[in-house]
């Protein structure tokens, strides 16, 4: 009999294994929601405790900082800059500022924030693409420059002829900031995308690591590889992104070098940064696209606060080391693992 | 060990079975079929591509703009619209969870569905 009952026991215990719903803290509620802002698709997701919304307090924040980094609204703190040549700007502003000119130099120039123009004449900033004229391209590098660039307390200045842009950072500092309002109203647990930028507030509500699927650069449907992670950000360039295909067949995209004024050919497709600040992520994965095969595994020996991922054009994929153990592979691509040492 | 004892725990088993096939078929039929069409952030459309027929389903906007959604297999694509970038119609077939098809210009968004979704 007792025997009997010790199987029972385990019957039941098997039987409650194959259940599916795994407990969940009562006190938070799954909110979510979709955006369009920055020229972006955007969707967020936060387990919020009750009585707070985080939400709406960072979908009003996104709208602010659109209006404070666009370059095509005339009020912008980057259109003050870009019109009058000097203006006084808000802490976000610069912030990001410090930050492109910062990895500017950390990247030997790859990343440059005044390559505006430039972007202008190729036509990706108004959907009007076209390959311009040699003559064009030269005039305009004349003016691209970063070191030039003035901060002084919150003044901004620019030199006659120049402009910039911070749309290799701008997503990257907002996926921070919507971040940190989750953390402030007491999130624990939450995960956003803006435009693919993805970054995550804690684990899951169940303890489990978030799954990031990270774009396969030739074939953007699919993913390339799913990356577990914590607490980070996730956020790729890829010459997928934003491109045509002009009279003479080859295949422009929107990330430009300065050395030549034509889109980053350095032999990557799509590089993606993993660590903890949005921007530093979103800053790098533009420098490390523009550095390229050669120069973007110097780059990261040199750093110890991000990992990364390089698909190159022939195929392949360059995964750091430090990610070895949260990567998996979903596109059949060959991986050869980056070492520091 | 007695044959009482046995046949319970060939009952354990075959209960244990059939309950983790059943799980496995359950999460493989509900997994990332149900779909979704939103348009400015609302939800017009909701699709089960397990059962859904092929069709094409037209989005119109306010201005002209239009996006013909097709169904086919048990897939689903932008198969047409008059966005200037073509970015949505290029996508292909919708595949993943974090990949959802945009049409930016359009605020025209196929993905799947989450929890929450009217």
């Amino acid at each position: 009999m007792k025997r009997t009952t010790k199987w029972l026991c385990l019957l039941l215990f098997a039987l409650g294994l194959t259940g599916c719903s795994s407990p969940e803290a009562a006190e938070t509620t799954l909110e979510s929601t979709d955006l369009f802002a920055m020229d972006t698709y955007m969707n967020l997701k936060v387990y919020s405790v009750n009585g707070h919304t985080p939400i709406t307090e960072a979908s009003e924040r996104i709208t602010a900082l659109e209006n404070t980094f666009s370059v095509t609204n005339p009020d912008s703190d980057v259109s003050r800059i870009n019109t009058n040549g000097s203006a006084e700007v808000s802490d976000d502003t610069k912030t990001v500022i410090e930050a492109g000119l910062s990895t500017g130099i950390e990247s030997g120039g790859a990343l440059d924030i005044t390559i505006y123009p430039l972007l202008r004449a190729w036509g990706f900033t108004t959907d009007t693409q076209q390959v311009p004229d040699a003559k064009t391209i030269n005039a305009l590098l004349e003016n691209v420059d970063a070191s030039r660039v003035n901060v002084e307390g919150n003044t901004v200045s620019l030199p006659d002829g120049m402009m910039l842009d911070l749309g290799a950072l701008a997503k990257g500092y907002t996926s921070d900031e919507v971040i940190r309002i989750f953390k402030e109203n007491g999130a624990e647990s939450g995960i956003i995308s803006l435009g693919g930028n993805v970054q995550a507030l804690g684990r899951k509500p169940d303890g489990s690591l978030w799954s990031v699927g990270v774009v396969n650069p030739f074939s953007p449907a699919e993913n390339l590889c799913v990356l577990r992670i914590e607490n980070q950000a996730v956020i790729t360039s890829g010459n997928y992104e934003r491109y045509f295909v002009a009279d003479d067949g080859e295949m422009y995209w929107h990330i430009l070098d300065k050395s030549d004024g034509y889109p980053a050919d350095n032999g990557l497709v799509s590089v993606t940064v993993v660590g903890d600040s949005g921007l530093r992520c979103d800053a790098l994965s533009t420098a490390l696209f523009v550095e390229g095969e050669e120069q973007a595994p110097e780059h990261w020996r040199r750093c110890d606060d991000f990992e990364m991922i390089c698909v190159t054009a022939d195929g392949r994929i360059l995964l750091s080391e430090g990610l070895e153990d949260s990567f998996e592979n979903t596109s059949g691509l060959p991986v050869e693992v980056m070492h520091r040492e | 060990m007695n044959k009482k004892l046995l046949a319970l725990l060939i009952a354990v088993g075959v209960v244990f079975g059939i309950s983790l096939v059943a799980m496995l078929l359950g999460m493989r039929n509900s997994e990332k079929r149900m779909v979704v069409i939103t348009q400015d952030n609302q939800v017009i459309h909701k699709i089960d591509l397990n059962s859904a027929e092929n069709q094409t389903i037209r989005v119109d906007g306010t201005d002209g703009s239009y996006n013909l959604i097709t169904i086919r297999d048990g897939e689903i694509f932008m198969s047409e619209a008059n966005c200037p970038d073509q970015t949505c119609v290029k996508m292909g077939a919708l595949r993943a969870e974090n990949l959802p098809i945009v049409c930016l210009p359009h605020k025209v968004v196929i993905r799947f569905a989450e929890e929450g979704d009217a």
